[in-house]
């Protein structure tokens, strides 16, 4: 009974490498060269609908690919730098908490034979929606 | 975390330096699948193959319905909530699930994984954190009893 679990727990732990580790090669080599650093202009008007300004994208990225904890680094120094405003930084925790490190936590469960579909989508349309409603209740409040 | 964001202007091509930190980094995950995920796995098979988690866990049988999940699964939630998702991972694969099972498991622990470590780095954008570890329990609980009537 022991050596079969160990077996399997093994061949579960080879899953989880193949899967995570050429994630995290992408990652670093993503923030070798800035990806999550770039301005990319044509996001601006999605940002605002969720209540961030051009300051937001950077962590709001770093979040989504790299998650709370990998991403930390550049989520909170970079919301210190760009000055966020306190709703600019509640909308950012708000959409994270609900949505990040979406890839790694997808593959996850689609290891175990989930749907990466329904993991997935219900999360970000849940961040989306929580998040634009929080910055419209924001402006008419104004 | 934050010196390595901006100490950024070492020797070398980027792609070099990437390359370093993650044979450092894939070290470390390697030695953290070993000594503790292939544990967590064994025990969780001998467990389940005992028949222990499910006598342990059988009470919870009414609650772990209404998201169409055995009651076992119980012990996934918990996992997932206060360690990780590796965690989660490890305690799930030895249980029969289904793959709607599965996803109703991923979808809860989606938005609702490792509350405590997690809101360390919350606090640091909010000090509403507090608030915002409940909301993630309670949209990640909801959203999987929502999903568990779509695919169920």
């Amino acid at each position: 009974m022991l050596p079969g679990a160990a077996l399997k727990g093994l061949v579960l732990c080879a899953e989880l490498a193949l899967v995570v580790l050429p994630l995290i090669v992408g990652y670093e080599m993503a923030k070798a060269y800035g990806v999550f650093e770039r301005p990319w202009k044509r996001l601006r008007p999605a940002l605002a609908v969720i209540g961030l300004g051009p300051g937001g994208l950077v962590p709001l990225l770093a979040g989504v690919f790299l998650g709370l904890l990998y991403g930390a680094g550049i989520l909170v120094s970079v919301s210190r730098e760009e000055g966020l405003a306190d709703s600019e930084r509640l909308a950012l925790a708000v959409f994270l908490v609900t949505c990040h490190a979406v890839v790694e936590d997808t593959a996850l469960f689609v290891i175990l034979g989930g749907s990466a579909f329904w993991i997935l989508a219900p999360r970000l349309v849940m961040a989306l929606g929580l998040t634009a409603w929080l910055a419209r209740r924001g402006r008419s409040r104004l | 975390m934050s010196a390595e964001h901006t100490a950024s202007a070492p020797a070398g091509p980027p792609w070099r330096l990437a390359l370093g930190r993650s044979l450092g980094r894939g070290r470390k995950f390697l030695w953290f699948l070993l000594i503790n995920i292939l544990p967590l796995y064994v025990a969780s098979d001998l467990l389940v193959s005992s028949g222990a988690l499910a006598k342990i866990s059988g009470f919870l049988e009414p609650v772990m319905s209404l998201w169409g999940l055995p009651p076992e699964a119980a012990a996934v939630l918990m996992a997932g909530m206060l360690v990780n998702l590796y965690a989660a991972t490890a305690v799930a694969a030895p249980l029969a699930l289904s793959w709607q099972q599965i996803s109703v498991l991923g979808l809860i622990l989606g938005i609702a994984h490792s509350l405590i470590m997690e809101a360390v780095v919350v606090r640091q954008l909010t000090p509403r954190y507090h608030a915002l570890t409940l909301l993630r329990i309670v949209l990640g609980l909801g959203a999987g009893w929502l999903l568990a009537l779509v695919l169920c």
